[in-house]
């Protein structure tokens, strides 16, 4: 800091004196933000207990909220899976005497069976969902996000936002020769790249709590790919803050990398979406 | 499909007339028979589950015969324990040994059979035994029964055997389809 101060002088050095202040003081209030919301996550929820007996499941229909934690408690005495239809989640055998519980986070309802008598089957109803669909808008009442859940999607939308503008900001500044456009460009990737990182943690947060419903295939390759991400991101805002530096427009080879991110980026949220909403 | 009719018709012939239901003049039997009838059965899938695991390398004929050895062995437990209960020694029928030759054919084919084929074969088979024996316990079997408990507890199995029968009508599919 005393360096800055000694050459204020120096426009340049100036300029680049204030964007690592700004970088700075981003990354702290991205900290603290972090820190808020890891002292605030509560697991929150209901339990919910079903019991199998008798190659049953009772009761065979529950009625959960998303954020709630069922249990499956085997007294038979074969041993059961609970195997979601739609494959999001998958217990293995549970033998008798034992008990496997997760973290509901689906939005809808979700039938299930046992793999070994796919006679047993049973139903998780959504309590939301039924209410909404009474009419009595309890779905729309807002409350503070709390859960991974809730703040993987919220962050999801800036980054996805983010960085494809940054990138159109870019190509419409070299097609008309706007300085603007490229200011622009450049402050949305750095958000970007201070944003991602949230958006992958609250991703990681959700995977290690209550993740295992998730589709094992399309979590793996969603959860590396978005570290990935965070670490491409750094890499163009670092590119980006180089040629700002320069006061010039980004070269070909900048927008090649930050296009192909870009696609990375449409994949990476197809396979959100596809675990959020299913095919 | 006309193997599966065929076995089905083999077995449930088997059963039906070694039990005495469509012979007018033989005897319905008695709890011990039908203590001994219920473990013949069990032993017998439990026996081809075993076969399965030794010539079988496909990975979902290996999870339905664990199934089938898992499943089946602690029925019998089930079985064997209530019989104890009440003082009920498993006896030898017509029945029981009319199902030991079957099984010893079926076994001998399997033995004959490698790779695919006895995949199919072994499928074909879960399938068609698992029919008649649902038969047999609902037209024979539970309604002879005199005992409340042993009556309570065939009726109590049959969810267990449809669910074998669905998961190896998946199987078959399965195999069918390759």
């Amino acid at each position: 800091m005393i360096a800055c101060h000694d050459l204020a002088f120096h426009s340049g050095h100036r300029y680049r004196c204030k964007v690592r202040r700004i970088m700075l003081r981003a990354a702290a209030v991205a900290l603290l933000s972090a820190m808020c919301w890891a002292q605030d996550a509560r697991p929150g929820g209901t339990n919910h207990v079903i019991v199998i007996k008798r190659l049953q499941f009772n009761p065979p229909q529950t009625t959960v909220k998303p954020g709630d934690t069922v249990e499956w408690k085997n007294d038979d005495i074969f041993s059961h899976t609970v195997t979601a239809e739609n494959g999001s989640f998958d217990s293995g055998l549970i033998d008798p005497g034992h008990s496997w519980q997760m973290r509901f986070t689906d939005t809808r309802a979700v039938a299930y069976h046992c793999r070994p008598h796919p006679n047993m089957k049973g139903t998780l109803i959504v309590q939301g969902v039924e209410n909404a669909a009474q009419g009595n808008g309890a779905m729309l009442k807002w409350s503070p996000p709390r859960t991974p859940q809730e703040f993987h999607p919220i962050l999801v939308n800036f980054t996805a936002a983010l960085l494809p503008l940054a990138f159109l900001s870019d190509v419409l500044g070299r097609i008309f020769r706007r300085h603007s456009f490229h200011h622009a460009a450049w402050w949305m990737a750095l958000y970007a790249a201070v944003i991602t990182p949230l958006t992958a943690a609250a991703g990681w947060w959700w995977k290690l709590n209550g993740g295992s419903d998730l589709p094992a295939k399309l979590i793996t390759v969603h959860q590396w790919l978005g570290t990935a991400s965070v670490g491409l991101f750094v890499i163009l805002a670092i590119w980006r803050w180089r040629i700002q530096k320069r006061d010039g427009a980004p070269s070909i080879s900048y927008l090649t990398f930050a296009a192909i991110v870009v696609l990375a980026l449409v994949y990476q949220g197809s396979l959100g979406g596809r675990m959020a909403f299913g095919n | 499909m006309r193997i599966r009719k065929y076995y089905f018709a083999v077995f449930t012939s088997a059963v039906l007339i070694a039990t005495g239901s469509v012979t007018a003049h033989a005897q319905a039997p008695t709890d011990p028979q039908i203590a001994g009838i219920v473990q013949t059965a069990n032993q017998i899938d439990i026996n081809q589950a075993k076969l399965a695991l030794k010539r079988t390398s496909n990975p979902q004929v290996k999870e339905f015969a664990n199934q089938m050895i898992s499943d089946h062995t602690n029925l019998e437990k089930s079985v064997n324990d209530l019989a104890k209960k009440l003082g009920v020694t498993p006896e030898d029928s017509p029945t029981s040994k009319q199902l030991k030759q079957q099984a010893a054919e079926e076994t001998k084919k399997l033995t004959s059979l490698h790779g695919e084929a006895f995949d199919k074969e072994y499928a074909s088979h879960e399938v068609a035994f698992h029919q008649a024996v649902i038969e047999a316990a609902k037209t024979t079997l539970i309604p002879n029964a005199k005992n409340a408990e042993l009556k309570s507890a065939l009726e109590g199995a049959a969810p267990l055997l449809q669910g074998h029968l669905e998961h190896a009508q998946q199987l078959e599919q399965t195999l069918g389809s390759k």
